[in-house]
């Protein structure tokens, strides 16, 4: 049987009907290791910190988990719990001689005869006691800890996450948190739009806090003598801030994303629970002065990180330049390795540099001869130093669904511009630094 | 009134993916399925992203395999061939193979069609000499004709006694999905071969494809060496399954009319194409000319070689 | 002042360059390498805001990746 079409038509017509066969949608079947919409993703771990001498240590599980409704609608919740105990520094200098402090614990002072005690000041004299204060008394030589640092923590936050056309993307969250002596409450939206291919992403967020201290036994007058332990009420402090991100694909293998950031703080900034010493000209403490800050913070931040994809590996580069009108400016530059194992496990080295220089108001101490200044700290944390930190961070797959976690940090922190020592400071380490270090167990699953 | 398809067989795996280095910057990634030897050459160094996109195209294959099987109870063809008469909606690509079909059914002018299947239960290609009794193979052409059926797109009612068989088409268009899907996560040359089906997207660096087409003939072992740079290959054949009697052969391509094998078929065909689905098709309509096939395929202008 | 102004400048010009840069990216099937979780922007979420808090509570910066998680009385 011969056909009798043109020679044409026939070669024409079957390419067309082949090339309509093949560009329809073929259904793809779910593979395993996809997560099906209405599946629960978990995420968990348990956080060990410990740092040197006695300071403060930690213990924190966390779990996460999130849930796409479908068509990229996600809920995410996260509850963390925090246990601190230990010691933190409380500012003031060690010294030759025994120090001793009174810290306001929750818990009352009554002498074995069921009279009330009393706390002699370093310069002699008698104080009658408070209610609700712990003495401790610091070792000659030893950077003064408080001891009575302990501390639960619960923080909850919930995110939601939703498409606004095809390109856009909407998220809001809002954070709980609550301790002994500080709450906080807070709300974050952003939005996200793609263009060019997915290949640039634009985003904008939005984020405030508001937070209330009640410090254990009243706030303390900021720069008022340490012995008089003049208290006042609580307070209060709100947050707001904007972050303007862009990411960019450069290649196959490139990513980065660059982030400008900006926050302002207004309220109680003080930590009520840290003091200076008051140093004369021969470096003995003649006093102790509560500490005072500024009541408005403004910061600003870039942040650009960049991932490189090489082979089945995974270079992780990051820096962030921050400034604040505290007059803290700080460095940071960070670097991980993903090296990819088989079977789906990996090891990634981790390392971080970080520089700080002090804020405008700090002091390592005060000096006994010179006016009282407005604002001061002898916060290790607001001073000159350099941060360290090498960890390594091992992974490994259970099954399809899960992958279980190890990971080890090590931070040390070297203090700079340290002045120098003199009179009866002479001998003392002023300023020691902090090392610490971290465990963390961690476990993904789906269900 | 209306019954829904079977649903998609959940993804099972089915079967070893093995990846070996052929050169430096050229690796092979080897499965089986279609009841053939399957390859997927990729042109790369990384040999962990060969097995990723192996696995891809095999996994596209045991898909689109699992999908269209006779021998599966819980496939879409199965489901199909015992609807018993009722009408049954399809899935889009079910309807697209339905259309696809009916199209060629159309341009051959009724000789290819996909509900001549059923003629295999009379039929046994096994190289022997036993022939059906012609009252039998007349018996089933009553229920043998597409257009038989009633197609209104995504609805298919297959009356009671037919049956439909992709066998014609499902392994080149498993080719074409198999090559998509390498594609969609890869730039460099890949070639995808099915058993002798084949279509590459895009010659490596440095040198086309250099592709072999096996002679039918034992007597001559030299094969064929084609350069392939784009495109694909598709060879239709009864090298294998024949019979014969009184020195007559009998090819197992049989025409859809009178339920016998068409006549003075070629021994193979293999033809040039874009797609490995057209390169098939037009294997396929070549053969079911019979003595015109050589003829047929000038004609349509393609490039093609047959063996008689 | 002047410098937070330049800054802010600096990073608009990025963003309105890039924006008309549409030849600068990959194809949508070039994601092959991309699509991998761990060369996602935040891989490790609760990594990323443990070592947020650590360092927030032992050095006077926070943040700069992005926002989220409660403060605590620690700053």
């Amino acid at each position: 049987m011969q056909l009798k079409k043109s020679k044409r038509s026939v070669r024409s017509a079957l390419m067309a009907a082949s090339c309509a066969l093949i560009a329809a949608p073929a259904i793809r079947a779910q593979s395993p290791d996809e997560s099906a919409d209405g599946d629960w993703q978990a995420d968990s771990a348990l956080l060990y910190y410990k740092e040197n001498q006695g300071r403060v240590q930690a213990i924190e599980p966390v779990v996460s988990l999130a849930k796409d409704f479908g068509d990229e609608h996600v809920l995410g919740l996260k509850l963390t719990y925090d246990s601190l105990s230990g010691g933190s520094p409380n500012g003031a200098l060690p010294s030759h001689s025994a120090q001793t402090f009174a810290t306001p614990s929750g818990s009352s002072l009554t002498a074995p005869t069921g009279g009330t005690q009393t706390y002699t000041t370093p310069s002699g004299r008698e104080v009658a006691q408070l209610e609700r204060v712990t003495l401790y008394t610091t070792q000659p030589g030893s950077i003064p800890l408080d001891p009575n640092f302990h501390d639960q923590r619960v923080a909850l936050s919930a995110s939601w996450q939703q498409p606004l056309g095809a390109a856009t993307r909407f998220t809001a969250g809002a954070d709980l948190s609550h301790e002994m002596d500080f709450m906080s409450a807070g709300g974050n939206a952003a939005i996200a739009h793609d263009f060019n291919n997915k290949n640039t992403t634009l985003s904008l967020g939005a984020n405030f806090e508001a937070d209330a201290i009640r410090p254990i036994g009243g706030v303390p007058i900021g720069g008022s003598d340490y012995v008089l332990l003049e208290k006042g009420g609580n307070e209060t402090k709100t947050v707001g801030g904007g972050q303007l991100g862009l990411t960019q694909v450069f290649s196959r293998h490139w990513l980065a994303q660059l982030n400008y950031s900006y926050d302002n703080s207004r309220g109680y900034q003080t930590d009520p629970y840290k003091i200076l010493s008051v140093i004369d000209a021969g470096g003995n403490a003649v006093g102790y002065r509560f500490e005072a800050r500024p009541t408005a913070r403004a910061r600003q931040s870039l942040y650009l990180e960049n991932k490189f994809a090489i082979g089945r590996d995974v270079l992780d580069f990051s820096l962030r330049y921050l400034k604040d009108d505290w007059g803290i400016r700080s460095q940071t530059a960070e670097l991980r390795y993903r090296w990819d194992l088989a079977n789906g496990a990996y090891v990634e080295p981790h390392v971080r540099y970080y520089k700080q220089n002090a804020a405008d108001f700090y002091n390592l101490y005060l000096n006994a001869a010179d006016p009282l200044p407005q604002f001061m700290s002898a916060d290790p944390r607001l001073a000159s130093f350099k941060g360290t930190t090498f960890g390594v961070k091992l992974g490994m797959p259970l099954s399809d669904s899960s992958e279980l976690s190890v990971r080890v940090e090590q931070y040390q922190q070297t203090a700079q511009d340290v002045p120098l020592a003199f009179g009866q400071l002479q001998g003392l380490d002023l300023n020691p630094g902090l090392k610490s270090l971290v465990v963390q167990f961690g476990f993904r699953f789906r269900f | 009134m209306r019954a829904i398809a079977a649903s998609l067989p959940t993804p099972e795996p089915a079967g070893d993916v093995r990846v070996e280095r052929r050169e430096p910057g050229l690796h092979a990634v080897s499965f089986f399925a279609m009841a053939s030897p399957c390859e997927v050459l990729i042109e790369t160094r990384d040999s962990e992203l060969a097995r990723e996109l192996g696995a891809a195209a095999a996994q596209e294959a045991w898909r689109v395999e699992r999908k269209f099987s006779r021998y599966r109870d819980d496939s879409v063809l199965t489901a199909i061939n015992r609807s018993a008469g009722r009408p049954l909606e399809v899935d889009a690509e079910t309807a697209a193979l339905i259309d696809f079909a009916a199209e060629c059914h159309r341009l051959s002018e009724g000789m290819f069609d996909v509900t001549s299947g059923i003629l295999r239960r009379v039929w046994k290609f096994d190289g022997s000499a036993r022939l059906p009794e012609p009252a039998d193979v007349a018996a089933l052409l009553p229920f043998i004709g597409f257009h038989r059926l009633h197609w209104a797109p995504p609805v298919i009612a297959l009356p009671q006694g037919m049956e439909l068989d992709f066998g014609g088409i499902g392994k080149e268009y498993a080719v074409d999905r198999a090559l998509d899907a390498v594609c969609a996560m890869f730039n460099g040359a890949v070639l995808v071969n099915f058993g002798g089906d084949l279509r590459t997207s895009g010659a490596p660096r440095g040198a086309p494809w250099r592709v072999g087409i096996e002679r039918p003939d034992t007597e001559r072992e030299a094969r064929m060496l084609l350069d392939l740079s784009q495109g694909a290959l598709a060879t239709s054949g009864d090298t294998r399954r024949f019979l014969i009697r009184d020195g007559i052969r009998y090819g197992h391509i049989l025409d859809p009319h009178s339920g016998w094998p068409v006549r003075d078929a070629p021994r193979s065909v293999t033809v040039a194409a874009g797609t490995c689905t057209e390169a098939g098709m037009f294997a396929s309509f070549a053969i079911l000319q019979g003595a015109g096939a050589e003829a047929y395929l000038a004609e349509q202008d393609v490039r093609y070689w047959c063996l008689r | 002042m002047n410098r937070r102004r330049l800054a802010l400048l600096a990073l608009v010009a990025a963003v309105t360059t890039l924006g008309g840069c549409s030849s600068i990216g990959v194809k949508p099937w070039q994601r092959d390498l991309l699509a991998r979780p761990a060369m996602a922007m935040n891989a490790y979420p609760l990594d990323a805001a443990i070592d947020d808090h650590l360092y927030f509570s032992k050095e006077a910066s926070s943040g700069g990746r992005g926002f989220g998680g409660g403060g605590c009385g620690c700053n």
